[in-house]
């Protein structure tokens, strides 16, 4: 594809993500903190939705064989160690790789920093992993349809209806209306905040 | 119906709408969403300004050359135009530092809270690539594909931040 074209393409997405991102706030500092605290599940809601969504498109996608599905490798020690700092950051910095753009767009002045810090780090990791790199290797990109040997797409569906009553039953638990608070950033929500 | 003057959406709707993003990802660019590797490009370019060698044999070559990373670097300015036109259409202002992280974190100076920003972006993004993706490419992408990688860097992310939080707001 043309590159023009693609950096269309990927303005139009980003635009709609950007814009999904914002009005659902899951983007805000303090939902991603109130999630991280357990008193918000804005986060899991519009999380888990995006994922049965995605369950579901590439279920269909995929058992159609129209698309090539791509798991990312397998390393366990580097993925448990790197997911848990992925959360360190995610509250020390109060934004994730990707909400952190949508915090810019919106104007917290502070997610200019974590932008920065950010892309300190992609470089210190692309300079440093010759040190580590025998430990982070793994070549293996499994799925669990893979592993079953089931189809994809029944394993998919069968995760999208399981995790779609989880939505329901999380709901119910906790309405969205109770947890977003009087200026749309979760201020005063949660049982102890 | 939802509007883009409204201030809030619900959150299942605006999940489903990021799942549908999956469409177009998978169709046209063969990947799936993703934000991270957007940051390894940048920094890949930023290096090669000093270190040529970077080009070839590194772990920024592919960040540097392949146009896939050129697609999510648009979707990442994407994100931050969209989110401005959203703001900007439900006149939702913000602070310049939000009020309810700065309460929980117990940080009211400013330079405090830029410091901790740089360092939690640096932990966000040292994490992401050892684990091989972020929110976005392991958790909607990689679980969406039912990866055995994603099933393990997942409940790490909320691990880490569970805890973090715990130390954090009963301030160490």
């Amino acid at each position: 594809m043309d590159l023009l074209l693609i950096v269309l393409l990927g303005l139009a997405m980003g635009l709609l993500f950007g814009i999904a991102l914002e009005k659902s706030r899951v983007f805000e500092p303090g939902m991603i903190l109130g999630q991280m605290r357990l008193q918000n599940f804005t986060m899991v809601k519009v999380f888990v939705s995006a994922i049965v969504t995605g369950l579901i498109v590439l279920a269909c996608l995929h058992g159609l064989g129209i698309v090539t599905l791509h798991p990312k490798a397998l390393s366990v020690g580097a993925q448990v160690l790197g997911g848990g700092l992925i959360g360190v950051g995610m509250v020390v910095a109060g934004a994730c790789p990707g909400t952190v753009f949508a915090q810019i767009g919106a104007g917290y002045k502070d997610a200019w920093m974590i932008l920065l810090g950010g892309l300190v780090g992609a470089f210190a990791y692309g300079y440093a992993l010759p040190l580590f790199a025998p430990y982070v290797g793994g070549a293996e990109k499994m799925t669990y349809a893979d592993i079953t040997g089931w189809p994809f797409w029944l394993l998919a569906l069968g995760l999208a209806a399981l995790l779609f009553v989880g939505l329901i039953l999380l709901e119910k638990w906790r309405p969205s209306a109770s947890e977003i608070g009087a200026e749309f950033d979760g201020r005063g929500c949660g049982p102890q905040s | 119906m939802i509007s883009l003057s409204d201030k809030v959406w619900s959150p299942y709707v605006a999940g489903a709408l990021i799942g549908l993003l999956q469409i177009p990802a998978f169709m046209l660019m063969d990947t799936g969403l993703g934000a991270s590797s957007s940051f390894v490009k940048f920094a890949g370019h930023a290096a090669l300004i000093f270190d040529p060698t970077v080009a070839d044999g590194s772990y920024f070559s592919k960040y540097i050359t392949s146009s896939k990373y050129v697609w999510q670097t648009a979707l990442v300015i994407g994100i931050a135009l969209g989110a401005f036109l959203s703001m900007r259409l439900s006149n939702a202002r913000r602070d310049r530092i939000s009020p309810v992280w700065k309460e929980a974190m117990g940080v009211s100076s400013p330079i405090a809270r830029y410091v901790l920003a740089f360092l939690g972006g640096f932990i966000l993004l040292f994490g992401a690539r050892l684990a091989g993706g972020c929110t976005s490419g392991h958790g909607l992408t990689g679980l969406a594909q039912l990866a055995v990688s994603s099933s393990i860097v997942v409940p790490a992310i909320f691990a880490g931040g569970i805890a973090t939080a715990l130390v954090f707001t009963r301030r160490f």
